[in-house]
């Protein structure tokens, strides 16, 4: 077998190879859940005229000279902060969240910008000169920067594109080297606004818990009694914001808490995709042949639950394959971290890592019944050209910082 | 440093066993269930899935003031096909029974051909219990057909109000794709009138039962024993404000007329009687609307679908009088005093303007009761064109009146920029603007607008936004809740109006152009008048308010191609005025004769 090492130099295939064996079987499974689907039967058209825009964008990025990254940071990131506020405005409601844009036929969702505007940003924050990331002032900058995309997406409400937003942040704090006192003081404020959900007693026992964590940690009085203050102030300032919230926001809120509520039906979802899954055996019923899938058990099938189309059409062969190429593509990005020369591409590849891995464990895990119903779609397979583009211009700039890796000393 | 600091062995070996674990995780988690439990869930998936079956709501009722039925439910039996499983050779047995043309259910299951072949289609509503004993019996041969129990409206109880009530049909696709949340395909929804603008009332919540079906969707038992099952929840039931009685007596009246009556409650805005005739039959929409209904509707000369009510213009004639009138006396321009001399009409320009009769010395009043169309000719000229149109706005033409139906046109009030805009800025003369003192020319009025015109007549100025829902109960917390008028005052002195209410009064009890409906019992105060019409004889008209010192009932009536308004129209609203105030009841018609005294008294004074 001949391989072109001048190619695989300058070019990763085994970041390529995989991601386009991705996007192939996901449009395969849109076909097949939606093609005499009564309204949805022109998705995979659609899918497919999103996935050449896609590959024709993760060109331009990776071709783009390496340095333009840095200087796109700030403006890609308030352009984000701009449309996630405006979509709350002028958006328009699909399935009770206000997330979409509409032009023409077609939607976009703001909230997939801001994901590559947030990786952007906090990488830039996080290498700007000699950042000390256990300085309080510049953890709280750093949170900062998660944090006003993540209020503005939960009042959408949009709840999975939170958390992944939530995880994105604190991984990127965690990777530059955060101590165990600069971890705590990154995490304690959500324990305290988590807390104060469940009343005023878990709320004070919360803070006392904070204070006792602080004599443990001996700091001086002026950082302890900062932290505290950081934490009172955040089960408070959560609370004023609950309450301007919407009712039927609060509701959302209260009912993402309290698992044994099903608001959407997504109990019979999950069971359906169980099904669907355990019934398609070793080889799988064959494509097109899944009758959990063409008998429409499962409502919007191509969107969050597309993995059970392949369980169910493709068997274990097909859903372990789809396992293994993720892995490939999560070890090369993993590896790819080591190798990059300086902090701010060190710090972007795991952002991209972190968004595509918290995608596909929440989404998987949903699925195989392992992880609560949330609702994320599963990044190159799952219908919806906003997250596709995004994706794939990700995986862009990682291969740009893999192309341009030898460049730097 | 680097190293040390960005990626550190601890760091990076997290992040590694994470993301090795997560896959070996789900692998095992796959294995177990595709490998290990498959014959399990192949089980479930071939032989009990789980199927939901939505079951529709009742449609909430309507019901009158006085809590009688307006709109009811009625179960029915709905036959339908799913084409996956269905055998095309049984076509003509099933058309036969059902009593259709030949090539009838082709031609349905071609409409709906690009849905899912596993979606049932409807293709009979309301079929009668003949055929279904007939299915029950022949149901081992009729793969893919089923019958399904629904409710249907009810439209037996004595009133037919096509217009306000509107009607129900299957949602048709555009409206589905925006609220897939809350409909499925072939759910009814509401067209028109009440039914379309309190939907989310009326529809209820659908009950879901999950059932488990084998593959060939058959029916094998109850999912989890119903315990997820969600119980159909009825909709909301509407107290309207119409009068049943009114609204009958209104109907029959135009039987064979066409037309359009509308009466107010004066002081809340509330609808009492509300009639578009000819009206179109609601139960014909309650079955599979066919074709040919459809075309009878749409091709029928008397435009039986076009709800006059609110959304026929015209020229309201000498019913227009009063807001030159009233104009007048608030700005100051005349008094009780000022007199015109009507020698049959008016000079100006070179163009003669006439009027019905001679009248010698009219003041406002006299010009009001025995409807004198010099005396406008001259008022409209002395009030001009400004003040004239701010004050028919301010009586709400000119613009829709938010009535609780979507169904409603605003009209036209000419003002200057309308004229330059129509005509160009010297195409139009003043005498353009002398016609309008007696409502005629390029003013568009509808009978709403003019009921609720009477209505401020009534109550001195202060009224309400016209609707028809007085309350409804909430199903949920079954709770009667109240719908508060939305009331408003045209600001205008006590002083005019009640110059402007005595002249009506007289218009009916006194000489004037409406005695023949003079009554004792009901003190009704008006106004008479004519339309002009192009496309034929003119239209009556008749506006009026009773009892004349404490009014309870503002009333239009339009009778299209009748003449002069007080033969035709005026009778009518006399009749729809004391099926409202007169129920029967000893006791209320003392205590209207009682105030009627009262009246007697202030107005001798």
């Amino acid at each position: 077998m001949h391989i072109n090492y001048k190619l695989q130099d300058r070019f990763d295939l085994a970041i390529f190879i995989p991601m386009i064996i991705l996007v192939i079987f996901g449009l395969l499974a849109i076909y097949s859940s939606t093609y005499n689907h009564p309204t949805a039967s022109g998705n995979f058209q659609k899918q497919l005229v999103f996935a050449i825009v896609a590959i024709i964008a993760f060109f331009i990025t990776f071709s783009l000279p390496q340095q333009l990254f840095k200087s796109f940071a700030i403006p890609v990131f308030f352009a984000s902060l701009f449309f996630l506020l405006a979509v709350l405005v002028i958006g328009k409601t699909i399935y009770g969240a206000k997330s979409w844009f509409g032009i023409g036929g077609f939607g976009f969702q703001p909230s997939e910008l801001a994901k590559l505007g947030t990786i952007l940003m906090l990488a830039y924050w996080l290498t700007y000169k000699n950042r000390d990331i256990n300085n309080l002032l510049d953890i709280g900058v750093a949170l900062a920067i998660g944090f006003v995309p993540i209020m503005l997406i939960m009042l959408e409400p949009d709840m999975g594109t939170s958390i992944v937003f939530a995880i994105i942040t604190i991984s990127l704090i965690f990777w530059s080297g955060i101590s165990l006192f600069g971890l705590f003081v990154v995490l304690s404020p959500g324990f305290v606004v988590f807390a104060s959900l469940f009343g005023v007693y878990a709320f004070t026992a919360a803070l006392l818990l904070i204070v006792a964590a602080l004599f443990f940690f001996k700091r001086d009085l002026f950082n302890s009694v900062t932290v505290f203050i950081i934490n009172l102030s955040a089960g408070f300032f959560f609370d004023y914001a609950f309450k301007i919230l919407k009712p039927h926001q609060q509701k959302r809120i209260a009912s993402f808490l309290d698992p044994s509520a099903d608001p959407l039906g997504s109990g019979y979802n999950a069971l359906q995709a169980k099904v669907a899954i355990g019934s398609g055996g070793f080889f799988g019923k064959g494509y097109l042949h899944g009758n959990q899938t063409q008998l429409r058990y499962i409502p919007e099938q191509w969107t969050d639950f597309i993995y059970c189309v392949i369980g169910e059409e493709f068997g274990f062969i097909g859903s372990v394959l789809i396992i293994t190429l993720f892995l490939i593509i999560f070890l090369r990005l993993f590896k790819l971290s080591a190798t990059a020369k300086d902090k701010f591409s060190v710090l972007i590849i795991i952002g991209v890592l972190t968004l595509l891995f918290s995608h596909f464990a929440i989404n998987v895990g949903m699925n195989l019944g392992i992880t609560p119903v949330i609702g994320l779609p599963l990044p190159f397979l799952s219908y919806g050209g906003s997250s596709l583009l995004i994706n794939m211009v990700m995986l862009g700039i990682v291969m740009n910082i893999y192309r341009n890796r030898k460049l730097h000393t | 440093m680097d190293d040390n600091y960005f990626g550190s062995y601890f760091r990076r070996r997290i992040v590694f066993i994470f993301m090795i674990g997560f896959s070996a995780v789900s692998i095992t988690q796959l294995f177990n269930m595709q490998i290990l439990e498959q014959p399990s869930y192949s089980e479930k998936s071939d032989e009990n899935s789980v199927k939901p079956i939505y079951q529709t709501a009742p449609r909430g009722v309507f019901f009158d003031r006085n809590h009688k039925v307006l709109v009811g439910n009625k179960p029915s039996f709905t036959l339908r096909i799913t084409p996956s499983t269905y055998d095309k050779k049984l076509t003509p047995y099933i058309e036969a029974i059902l009593g259709t043309s030949p090539g009838y259910i082709d031609r349905i299951l071609k409409q709906n051909e690009s849905y899912s072949k596993f979606i049932p289609r409807r293709i009979a509503k309301d079929v009668s219990f003949k055929v279904i004993a007939w299915y029950e019996e022949n149901s081992s041969k009729l793969h893919g057909v089923d019958y399904i129990m629904e409710t249907q409206r009810d439209y037996s109880f004595g009133i037919i109000g096509s217009h306000m009530f509107g009607y129900t049909k299957e949602i048709p696709m555009e409206t589905y794709l925006h609220r897939k949340n809350e409909y499925d395909i072939g759910d009814n929804i509401g067209f028109g009138g009440i039914e379309k603008t309190y939907e989310d009332y009326l529809r209820g919540d659908k009950g879901i039962k999950y059932m488990l079906v084998d593959s060939k969707q058959k029916t094998i038992g109850r999912y989890k024993n119903g315990e997820e099952d969600q119980t159909t929840v009825k909709g909301d039931d509407l107290i309207l404000t119409i009068d049943k009685d009114a609204q009958s007596v209104a109907e029959e009246a135009f039987k064979d007329k066409r037309g359009a009556v509308v009466a107010i409650e004066p002081s809340t805005g509330e609808i009492i009687a509300f009639l578009s005739a000819p009206q179109y039959d609601l139960q014909d929409f309650a079955k599979v609307t066919t074709n040919e209904v459809w075309r009878d509707l749409n091709n029928n000369p008397d435009k039986p679908m076009f709800n006059r009510a609110s959304m026929s213009t015209f020229a309201p004639g000498s019913t227009f009088k009063m807001i030159s009138a009233i104009a007048a006396l608030e700005e100051g321009i005349i008094d009780t005093n000022f007199k015109v001399t009507c020698g049959g009409g008016y000079q100006f320009g070179d163009r003669y303007f006439k009027c019905l009769h001679v009248h010698g010395t009219v003041n406002v009043q006299t010009s009001i009761e025995k409807s004198c169309n010099t005396f406008y000719y001259t008022l409209v000229n002395k009030i001009g064109l400004d003040l004239w149109s701010k004050y028919a706005k301010k009586f709400g033409f000119g613009s829709k009146s938010r009535i609780d139906i979507p169904e409603e046109a605003a009209g036209i009030v000419p003002s200057n920029d309308y004229y330059n805009k129509v005509y160009g800025k010297n195409g139009w003369t003043k005498g353009f603007v002398i016609s309008l003192g007696i409502g005629q020319g390029e003013l568009n009025v509808t009978p709403l607008q003019l009921a609720q015109y009477a209505a401020l007549f009534a109550n001195s100025g202060k009224s309400a936004r016209p609707h028809f829902l007085k309350g409804y109960t909430d199903t949920r917390t079954n709770q009667y809740v109240e719908v508060k008028p939305q009331t408003y005052d045209i600001g205008i002195s006590k002083k005019s109006f009640d110059i402007v209410r005595r002249a009506m009064y007289l218009v009916v009890n006194g000489a004037g152009t409406a005695t023949n409906i003079k009554s004792d019992e009901l003190q009704i105060s008006g106004k008479t008048g004519t339309a002009q019409n192009p496309h034929g004889k003119e239209h009556a008209l008749f506006i009026g308010f009773a009892p004349y010192n404490n009014p309870k009932i503002a009333i239009a009536v339009l009778v299209e191609n009748a003449g002069f308004g007080s033969t035709i129209a005026a009778p009518i609203a006399r009749d729809i005025i004391k099926a409202y105030l007169i129920k029967g009841n000893k006791e209320g018609n003392k205590n209207l004769a009682a105030s009627t005294n009262i009246q007697e008294e202030r107005i001798a004074h």
